[in-house]
């Protein structure tokens, strides 16, 4: 084999790394599945009430609803297009129920129908006698000869008493709009409309899919353009809050990458470098995929989206490599003498975040997987393969005049060895006093939802009379028949609590189907055929009804007689089967039922009503569980990171061989961290999991300055090389999660201002507390 | 009155051919009018016809009412939408019309005919008269598809600006005859036939 001639051997060792990098992404691509949803970034829940939140709530009745409204054009006009929308959605799969007012009473699922005796109350008060039956033909008569005559003709033949109706009246929304022209409008004049999906409510992506597909079927409205569309509801929000959240990171992104960018081009004067210095991090975060993807198959846009925060600390690899490049020396020689400190500061990182793999936490341990192969991967190439292939002519840094006065200035700096101690008395001080809670617990107030979005909502929801989303009442028996029984008690209860006001109204599972007790009860009510028929007779013998009439009627009561209860799994194949199931299911080798609320004000009153149950009916407030899995979710990254510090100290004093440079590295990294959350408490911010990773970056960050300045040198030009390095570094994450602190996304200030301030106390400290003194010349 | 007689006289009769929109404007009422109804009500359901009389009320655009005093009392008002129906002593009931659109499209339709409205009238029926104006007939067809499958015509007789005779023909073949004005206390047989109710409004006699 001919040798590889000498000037292509760097063209071609960049294109098989950009392949081996294209061959990467391309696994990952085909094998990594990307979840959004947020249980599966959850630790494993402990309480009943967390359990419920985790598997049925987010599939639950209230969070799947999309609440639509339908504005800007005449009455018919939106009408039209509310019927127009709920026709198309009917079809799709991604989707449920679709109501919109437009409800034909006089029509029941022919499969329930033969069990309308059963299902409607009519029998816990009335008796099918003479008495009763006269009473009611006559009206019918009466019904024929008015204007709802049209309507009720039909079902007279089958069903004189109108059980039909009865039916739809007890299962209509407890509290419905006004209707005009038929469908739902509210009292501004909109069209409204609600719109069960499929996904469930703690799944944006899904969640998303299902908006979209929802404008696609509104765009495709003839006369969509002529009116607008307001959608709302939990799953609305969290997509939308996605979609702003990345479009606002991808805005800061990009201006901060152009930044980044020019802050390079001004410290190296190298394009061909800079793009170079690129493929370290790229190479990192491609092998963190591809681990994930070898390892899970599957990853959470969390893990990701925080792999990829946590990954910034590989950025500095490729640009101590830049800055520490000696004239007179090749890159692979520059690249070896910085390796072993390099090294320390990789493994001991990688070591650390073996403490999340211990975490027992999904998510953790994805984000372990992810950020060590990065970190190991980015240090590997920037240790064996961007040596080779930089371009020989660079500038040495040390030649820079700015560093060397830098650096003067800096040998002149006042150092007093109290100053760091006073700094952390001083914190621990302020910590002690500072205001507001210590950690903020409610992940939704860092991806807030515009004010006007959470107005409209709540308008639409009153008017809509749609489940509150925070608060159920949870039933629990033996089996499903028992939380029905046990909801057919309570029903009464919960009708003087919307009395009295303490609720706008509420929905039991008992509404949709009557225990099978109660369901027997009707049934022995039931005449048998000969009785009926005399009663009907005996009813009917002033009245003008053909004679033979209500044939089907006593064939349907006879056959109601014989019916078998209809049990939650017969009802589960009717339209309204679905809107049950979300109430009633098998859950902890028991049965569960959820009562839906609607406009609650007075949440006290529910806790009085589930005291009195003994225990059979509890209040779950959703805010409060899911505040509970948070706060557990946090206690477990806390130890995580515990043990982290713990590993990388030791890591760090074994790889220096000595406790006091160990100290001089450990101790400002400590200082910094602590400073940082004095700052942030001083000023009233409420920690979150998002300020523990930035936190945890900075602190990656600031293990490297303290290595690198405490690391002893030979001559003042490799001083000046350090810092060179140490200030592009500093300057590019200031410039970055700068950017990012000026945020109008709290999640995203969260990050950026915890990192910027991290970044300028590691930095300082670094310089007060790392450096070891030299004698001056 | 005065108009019909110049414009009977300005042109005769059968060479006239009624214009619909004209005709209905010439019924429209001044608010508040009343007349007493017979109502007669043919349906497969029955044995016999039924039959009921009381008192229409025109009350203003969108605004009826119906009392029928015989064989039952009942009370049926419609005003801004809704309708409230009074049966003897029992509580009243009260539906939203727009619950059944067909049955607000009917109704819409009886109270802009009521109004001589003949444009509103255009939006939810096709008009079609003949006859003379001494012995007119006006047709309405359903254009909601959804009120057709209830109501296939409503067929207007009178005379002059007087409508005498509503017949609501049912998808079902069920037929409504409402006797109006100088018809309302015809003396009917107590099982009339719908022949003979057809000759009454045709002619405008009794039978």
């Amino acid at each position: 084999m001919r040798p590889i001639p000498e000037r292509l051997r760097v063209p071609l060792l960049i294109a098989a790394w950009l392949a081996v990098l294209a061959g990467l992404a391309a696994f990952a691509l085909a094998r990594l599945q990307v979840t959004t949803d947020l249980r599966s970034f959850m630790p494993a829940p402990q309480t009943a009430d967390q359990k419920l939140l985790l598997e049925q709530i987010g599939e639950g009745p209230g969070s799947r609803l999309l609440l639509v409204a339908i504005e800007g054009a005449p009455v018919p006009t939106l009408a039209a297009l509310s019927r127009g929308l709920a026709a198309a959605l009917a079809d799709d799969p991604r989707f449920g129920q679709v109501i919109n007012g437009a409800f034909d009473a006089t029509q029941l699922d022919p499969a329930l129908l033969p069990y309308r005796y059963l299902l409607s109350p009519t029998l816990d008060s009335h008796r099918l006698d003479a008495t009763w039956l006269g009473e009611q033909l006559e009206q019918r008569v009466e019904d024929l000869a008015s204007p709802a005559g049209v309507m009720l003709k039909p079902l007279l033949a089958s069903d004189p008493t109108l059980e039909t109706l009865a039916i739809a009246e007890r299962w209509a929304p407890p509290k419905a709009p006004q209707t005009r022209d038929g469908v739902w409008f509210s009292a501004s004049g909109e069209a409204l409309m609600l719109v069960e999906t499929r996904a469930a409510g703690f799944d944006p992506a899904g969640q998303g899919e299902a908006i979209a597909a929802l404008e696609a079927a509104w765009h495709a409205l003839p006369e969509a353009a002529s009116a607008r569309l307001l959608l709302s509801g939990p799953g609305y929000f969290s997509a939308r809050v996605s979609a702003t959240t990345r479009a606002e990171a991808d805005r800061i992104g990009i201006a901060s990458t152009i930044g980044f960018l020019l802050l390079l081009l001004f410290a190296y004067r190298s394009l061909p470098a800079l793009l170079l210095a690129a493929l370290p991090v790229a190479s990192g975060a491609l092998a963190g995929i591809g681990a994930l993807a070898g390892f899970y198959g599957s990853a959470h846009g969390i893990t990701l989206a925080f792999g990829f925060t946590l990954l910034g600390v590989a950025q500095e690899y490729p640009i101590r490599l830049l800055s520490h490049r000696r004239a007179g020396e090749d890159a692979l020689a520059s690249a070896r003498a910085l390796w072993p400190l390099l090294a320390t500061a990789i493994v001991s990182a990688a070591i650390a975040y073996l403490a999340f793999l211990a975490s027992g936490v999904t998510g953790l341990q994805q984000l372990a997987v992810f950020t060590i192969a990065g970190l190991v991967v980015a240090g590997l190439a920037t240790r064996y393969l961007l040596p080779r292939v930089l371009p020989p002519r660079f500038a040495d840094a040390a030649d820079r005049r700015g560093i060397a006065r830098a650096q003067a200035w800096l040998e002149r700096v006042p150092r007093p060895p109290w100053l760091p101690w006073l700094l952390a008395l001083a914190g621990v001080l302020v910590l002690w006093q500072a205001p507001g809670p210590l950690w903020q617990d409610d992940l939704a107030a860092l991806t807030p939802v515009p004010r006007e979005l959470l107005l409209r909502d709540a308008r639409l929801r009153g008017e809509l009379g749609a489940p509150d989303v925070r608060y159920l009442l949870v039933l629990r028996g033996p089996d499903a028949n028992s939380v029905l029984a046990l909801s057919q008690i309570l029903e009464p209860e919960g009708a003087a609590l919307v009395r009295s006001g303490a609720l706008d109204a509420i929905e039991w599972p008992s509404r949709y189907l009557p225990s099978i007790g109660l369901q027997r009860e009707r049934q022995a009510k039931l005449p048998d055929r000969t009785t009926l028929e005399v009663a009907l007779a005996d009813a009917s013998r002033d009245l003008p009804f053909r004679q033979g009439l209500f044939e089907p009627f006593v064939n349907d009561v006879e056959a109601a007689r014989q019916l078998p209860p209809l049990t939650p799994e017969a009802f589960a194949r009717s339209p309204f089967g679905a809107r049950l199931a979300a109430m009633l299911f098998s859950a902890d080798g028991g049965w569960t039922g959820l009562a839906t609320l609607s406009g609650v004000h007075d949440a006290a009153a529910l806790s009085k009503l589930a005291e009195a149950s003994q225990g059979r009916v509890r209040v779950l407030d959703l805010k409060a569980a899911s505040e509970s899995l948070v706060v557990a979710y946090r206690e477990r990254i806390l130890q995580a990171l515990g043990g982290a510090l713990l590993l990388l100290a030791i890591t760090v004093v074994v790889a220096l061989r000595s406790p006091r440079r160990a100290w001089h590295v450990l101790a400002p990294m400590t200082l910094a961290t602590l400073l940082v959350l004095v700052v942030e408490r001083a000023a009233g911010i409420s920690l979150s999991l998002f300020h523990l990773v930035a936190l945890t970056l900075a602190a990656g960050l600031g293990l490297h300055y303290a290595l690198f300045f405490e690391r002893p040198v030979a001559d003042d030009a490799e001083a000046r090389r350090t810092l060179h390095a140490t200030l592009v570094c500093v300057v590019s994450a200031l410039l970055v999660f700068g950017l990012q602190a000026l945020s109008s996304l709290p999640v995203l200030r969260a990050i950026g201002l915890t990192v910027a301030l991290g970044v300028g106390f590691h930095f300082c400290l670094s310089i007060l507390m790392a450096r070891p003194r030299r004698e001056r010349p | 009155m005065a108009w019909l007689a110049s414009a009977s006289a300005a042109t005769p009769p059968e060479a006239a051919p009624l214009e619909p929109a004209r005709l209905i404007a010439s019924l429209g009422r001044d608010a508040p009018a009343r007349t007493a109804f017979t109502e007669v009500r043919f349906s497969g359901l029955l044995d016999r016809p039924l039959i009921a009389r009381g008192e229409l009320e025109y009350l203003g655009p969108g605004q009826l009412g119906k009392r029928v005093d015989t064989p039952y009392r009942e009370d049926t008002r419609i005003a801004g939408g809704e309708v409230t129906v009074q049966r003897g002593k029992r509580a009243p009931r009260r539906f939203s019309l727009s619950q059944i659109p067909e049955l607000e499209g009917f109704l819409r339709g009886f109270g802009a005919l009521l109004g001589g409205d003949a444009a509103a009238l255009e939006k939810d029926f096709t008009l079609a008269a003949s006859g003379n104006p001494a012995h007119w007939r006006l047709e309405l067809t359903p254009r909601d598809p959804r009120l057709a499958r209830r109501v296939s015509a409503i067929e207007v007789d009178g005379s002059g600006d007087t409508p005498l005779c509503f017949r609501t023909r049912e998808a079902d073949g069920d037929v409504g005859v409402l006797l109006v004005e100088r018809l309302a206390t015809v003396k009917l047989p107590p099982r009339p036939a719908p022949a003979q109710l057809e000759n009454l409004c045709r002619g405008g006699k009794a039978p």
